[in-house]
């Protein structure tokens, strides 16, 4: 049954869907279109793995919703962003710094390009396994890996930036 | 075994995607280079940061019941009216029927694999695995520390300790009552990320050690004090649940 193979998989639908569209809207839209896609496409399911066929449906719809609507906003995001974690690490509270640095690490998640940020959140977040993720994204095992490689790269770079600008 | 190699398998070591051969060759030469071991504890603390702080969106509340009303309405429009409102009524319970049935299966194979051995650490997880597919998680649903340690009294011959976990990324949730090792215990129940953690605490005489398994994924970890021993079962990875742990002897 569609419903038994799809509906479990809720959570992880939206979790990607909000990691990829970084809105909360866009990610609700884009979830439920997934499931009707997804139903229509039932028949064409082979049994396997239900959550990365899911994620796959989720992906594409992903896609497709880009190519219609993509707004360039990251410029100005982290603009915005920056100027926060500056302010915000100048009054420098234990707790204000700690919220900085969640703050900071969800933005540069969210920096990412899209082709990085997908495999991320499905690595670390939905905690897929590569085939998991190669079953998801269609992409070859060693391209799944090198875009892990470099999400993390890039990352760590950010992350330790922003870490270096609130030392100032 | 150089470091070429050691940087080119160490993210695969730390998804546990690398198979045994070289994961013992990546340890072995992690032993002897400093350099290596510093970078891979690196990888280890960009992981642990992602997973602990990078916010999970859950679906947020009505999500549910608009992707079933659409597919309700998809469905009567491709079948008969009746039909459709038919199957509807039996999804509502496929997803737990399920997730029951799959969870069910894993037991069993738990089960005849490891007949002779480890049987209270069977029956943790057993228990752990019926709290998170019946309705029977929570007896008193409550964060506050305060309120769940009391509910406790009368209802066991001891008094657990509880500590809530929350500024340490493992909120307490509740407690209820479970039956193992021949007798009433406290099940605590803390959660991480979009997991549970169970830990099962009773009297007992003397330390009986520590020791930890994995089973289908599930990893338990098991210690104990002068007074009490202690089981914690979750399907969060291993080192996670050792620091669940160390922060609760703290």
């Amino acid at each position: 049954m569609f419903e038994q193979t799809a509906l479990p998989h809720l959570n992880a639908a939206y979790n990607l869907a909000r990691w990829l569209t970084r809105n909360e809207d866009d990610a609700k839209d884009i979830v439920q279109e997934s499931y009707l896609r997804a139903f229509r496409l039932y028949d064409s399911y082979r049994g396997g793995d239900s959550k990365a066929w899911l994620l796959a449906v989720v992906r594409n719809t992903f896609l497709t919703w880009r190519s219609r609507t993509y707004r360039s906003v990251e410029t100005s995001l982290s603009d915005e962003v920056e100027r926060s974690a500056e302010s915000d690490a100048a009054t420098a509270l234990d707790r204000l710094v700690d919220e900085v640095q969640v703050e900071a690490l969800r933005n540069c998640i969210e920096q990412l390009p899209d082709e990085f940020r997908e495999v991320l959140v499905m690595r670390e977040l939905e905690e897929m396994s590569y085939q998991q993720i190669v079953g998801t994204t269609n992409l070859p095992l060693g391209t799944v890996m090198s875009r892990l490689s470099r999400a993390r790269k890039r990352l760590a770079q950010c992350v330790n930036g922003r870490a270096a600008g609130a030392r100032r | 075994m150089n470091c070429a190699s050691a940087h080119e398998w160490m993210e695969q070591f730390l998804d546990q995607e690398l198979d045994a051969a070289r994961s013992a060759l990546l340890e072995e030469h992690l032993v002897n280079c400093r350099m290596c071991s510093e970078i891979l504890a690196q990888h280890r603390r960009l992981q642990s940061d992602i997973r602990t702080q990078a916010p999970y969106h859950s679906a947020p509340a009505g999500l549910d019941r608009a992707v079933r009303d659409a597919l309700r309405q998809t469905a009567a429009s491709q079948s008969t009216a009746g039909a459709a409102w038919r199957r509807w009524q039996w999804a509502a319970i496929a997803a737990s029927v399920l997730l029951a049935a799959s969870l069910g299966w894993n037991v069993t194979l738990l089960l005849t694999r490891t007949a002779d051995r480890d049987t209270l650490a069977q029956e943790v997880l057993a228990s752990h695995i019926r709290s998170l597919i019946g309705t029977h998680l929570l007896d008193v649903p409550s964060s506050d520390q305060h309120t769940v340690k009391p509910w406790f009294n009368g209802k066991l011959d001891f008094s657990p300790e509880v500590k809530d976990l929350a500024p340490q990324g493992f909120p307490l949730l509740g407690g209820r009552i479970e039956y193992l090792a021949g007798r009433p215990v406290a099940a605590l129940v803390y959660g991480r990320r979009q997991h549970v953690i169970n830990l099962f605490v009773w009297p007992s005489g003397a330390g009986d050690g520590e020791s930890s398994l994995t089973r289908n994924g599930y990893n338990v970890i098991h210690w104990s004090d002068p007074h009490m021993t202690y089981w914690a079962v979750s399907d969060i990875p291993s080192q996670e649940l050792e620091d669940f742990k160390l922060q609760l002897a703290k």
